[in-house]
């Protein structure tokens, strides 16, 4: 790190301490900061060699992660490794269980010393203990001489050892910072309430290191905390685990809206060990904190950390943990409720679109209906007159026939409307699906020209592909009615880019979207239609109710997608759907928004 | 011969009726819109006799302001709103301002036509009696 250090003696180690401070805080790796200590420490106090050890806490072993001076080798830093994991055996492991600094003089009539290195004659193990005096490393530093450490050697290295800890406490502040804010990026990204739980336990799994960590939601029907999503070996169980409220710790806390933090739970008399992330023997401390909505509780999150073979080490959870715990239990919350409501949100717009669909399809209906009745009525009469000519009879029966027809269609449409929402997602490839339809669709001898760009380097992605292909032949068939005398219609696919993307709900923007886009040189939609064009029964053709538009739009939305009209009255439409790439695994998977 | 008009925003529904009156030997004009059928009502000389309108139209009201026009232009223009099955608010309405009656279009099992018909020639009965009595107001005014 560009430190000489040969040439200092003990009355500047104030000047050390101060640039090292430096260094701790300065957001380098800890691993430098690290390295650095261990070395100042061997340096100054004229050792022949030095390691640092860090507490595995996942383990709970002594690992040593740093070393310095003469005589190391890969299977040296082995050895220390094993020599620590007897209980109570070698100095360094006295004082990671202790905590308090131990100076051996002479290391031969040392009670705790266990020999590894031959040219040892006295040794100094510092402890790195935190605010919650809990240990989380020793520095250990050696000397081929007797009584070779003094008391300021021992001043200095403490001075150091603080320093040590403060950049560890730092470092760890810092990564669980950067997993909270990705943590809450992530929610942000995420109206798929199905993808929200596993995604949170794995951000907190891997960087704060919650290991066997658990969510339980409240199951809206049942009332009962059903597990949602899992780490450890309960991941098996994930939609069969579930608790009553009251029930065990984790019931515990969904009754009274409290966090949990106990050693040994299983001895707490709340337990009863329904669902456990480890065998009874393993679990050595159990954490959980409620996750609260705005009016109601939502779920549980919990975690739970393996008893530690060693009588030293900690292994409850400290206050700071559950601090982040329940950051996170709100982070979760927040996206939890987001996401309801924007289901609820796109079930009201739907419902809405469902009253009008209602009303006017009976008018419709009702008006064919009475037609009809009407050519009945006047084959009746010709019957009644016994003067019927053929063709009269026949024209009127043509007419109930094409009153009839309409009425298919109208039914047909109205199915279509309502399955629009129901998709069975599978993966895709959407140009196939372009193709597909273009093949079974355009027709042969067309005055309109058809132009493709497709980008063949698209991601896959989760579609319904009968349901996808029926919007791309909606969209094709419009395009080729509003140009009946001929003209262009360009099919192009592409990565949506931040313009497009424009077009999303912000909840929806983070991710990556598939943009497919019809352009025609048509008339095109006037300004003042736009907003009007995917609401039910807006239509300029004459065929159906005029729900085409609007069937495409609920399949879109039942894709998490969007669809937009941006073209130029005059010059022609421009249709894009924005259809999202996160395709999860090739699993089917049914999404059904109606009720 | 006795004029009507039918005024339908639906092709088919126009036709139906359009022939079933004819058949009763009216003379039928036919009316694709509101504001088509108020234009009908205001340039038609003598006035017709008969108006069959849809209640929903361009709006849910536009019967009632097919009615308001019939009336200006002629007071005993007798006028038969066409309504869908159950939803009879709006021509309850139209009746307490004037209308002769409604006409539901899809009653399950009775023949509208045969109704509308019937509704029709009543309407044109009260039409005649309420001209008669006109007439003998100012027959009975002129002789003072």
């Amino acid at each position: 790190m560009g430190f000489n250090l040969s040439n200092i003696d003990l009355g500047n180690e104030s000047a050390f301490v101060v640039e090292i401070g430096r260094l701790a805080i300065s957001g380098r790796p800890v691993a430098d900061t690290l390295q650095n200590i261990l070395e100042k420490c061997v340096n100054v106090c004229s050792a022949v060699r030095g390691f640092l050890a860090i507490v595995d806490h996942d383990r709970g072993e002594l690992d040593v992660r740093y070393t310095c001076g003469e005589g190391w080798s890969e299977e040296k830093r082995l050895g220390r490794l094993k020599v620590s994991e007897e209980t109570g055996g070698g100095i360094t492991s006295h004082v990671a269980a202790t905590g308090i600094i131990y100076n051996a003089p002479d290391v031969t009539i040392d009670p705790y010393y266990i020999r590894s290195f031959d040219d040892v004659k006295s040794e100094l193990a510092v402890p790195l203990v935190d605010g919650d005096q809990r240990t989380r490393g020793v520095i250990n530093i050696q000397s081929v001489k007797h009584s070779n450490f003094t008391s300021d050697h021992e001043r200095f290295v403490l001075a150091l050892a603080r320093l040590a800890v403060m950049a560890m406490v730092l470092a760890d502040h810092r990564s669980r910072e950067t997993a909270l804010v990705q943590i809450g990026k992530e929610l942000n990204g995420f109206t798929d309430i199905s993808a929200i739980p596993q995604k949170v336990l794995d951000v907190a799994a891997e960087a704060l290191s919650f290991e066997d960590c658990s969510l339980f939601l409240v199951d809206r029907t049942t009332g009962k905390l059903v597990l949602k999503a899992s780490r450890g070996p309960l991941k098996e169980m994930i939609g069969k685990a579930a608790y009553e409220l009251g029930e065990g710790l984790t019931g515990w806390i969904a009754q009274n809206k409290q966090s949990i933090r106990v050693i040994n739970p299983s001895s707490d008399s709340r337990w009863r060990g329904l669902h456990q992330e480890l065998p009874n023997v393993e679990d050595g401390a159990f954490m959980g904190v409620p996750i609260v909505g705005r009016n109601d509780l939502l779920g549980v999150l919990r975690v739970q950390r393996r008893k530690s073979p060693y009588n030293w080490f900690r292994n409850d959870f400290t206050e700071d943990e559950e601090r982040i715990l329940s950051t996170i239990a709100g982070q979760l919350a927040v996206a939890l409720e987001n996401a309801r409501l924007v289901d609820q949100l796109v079930k009201t717009e739907r419902l809405a679109a469902w009253g009008e669909m209602s009303a006017r399809s009976a008018h419709m209906i009702g008006n064919r209906v009475f037609a009809i009745k009407g050519d009945v009525n006047e084959i009746e009469f010709l019957l009644n007159s016994g003067d019927v000519e053929p063709q009269d009879a026949w024209g009127l029966l043509e007419s109930i026939k094409k009153g009839i027809f309409l009425l298919e269609e109208i039914l047909n449409e109205f199915r279509e409307f309502v399955k629009a929402t129901q998709v069975e997602l599978v993966e895709a490839d959407i140009n196939l699906l372009v193709k597909e339809t273009i093949a079974e669709t355009f027709p042969k001898r067309s005055a309109t020209k058809l132009r493709l760009d497709l980008d063949e380097s698209l991601p896959h992605i989760c579609a319904d592909t009968t349901k996808l292909k029926r919007c791309f032949s909606e969209l094709l068939e419009n395009a080729l009615s509003f140009q009946p005398e001929g003209g262009e219609v360009v099919v192009s696919t592409s990565i949506a880019d931040s313009r497009s993307k424009k077009w999303l709900k912000p909840s929806q923007r983070s991710g990556k979207y598939v943009a497919v886009r019809f352009a025609d040189t048509g008339p095109g939609v006037k300004s003042e239609n736009k907003p009007k064009i995917f609401n039910p029964f807006y239509t300029s053709r004459a065929k159906g109710m005029g729900l085409g538009l609007s069937i495409v739009k609920g399949i879109v939305d039942a894709h998490n997608g969007t669809i937009y009209e941006s073209g130029k009255a005059g010059v022609g439409a421009i249709f894009t759907l924005l259809l999202p790439c996160k395709c999860e695994a090739p699993r089917r998977k049914r999404v059904n928004t109606e009720e | 011969m006795c004029k009507i008009l039918v005024i339908d925003d639906e092709e088919a529904v126009r036709s139906a009726v359009k022939r079933r009156l004819e058949r009763d030997n009216y003379e039928v004009d036919t009316a694709e819109t509101q504001a088509e059928g108020i234009e009908a009502i205001n340039t038609h000389n003598p006035p017709y006799d008969v108006v069959v309108t849809d209640m929903v139209m361009e709006s849910p009201t536009s019967g009632l302001e097919v009615l308001q026009t019939a009336l200006a232009s002629d007071i005993f223009t007798e006028l038969i709103v066409l309504t869908a099955y159950g939803n009879v608010g709006n021509a309850v309405e139209c009746m307490k301002r004037g209308a002769f009656d409604y006409v539901e279009k899809n009653i399950p099992g009775v023949d509208v036509f045969e109704l509308l018909s019937l509704k029709v020639q009543q309407a044109l009965e009260r039409r005649k009696v309420s001209l008669a009595t006109l007439r003998r107001i100012e027959h009975f005014t002129n002789k003072k």
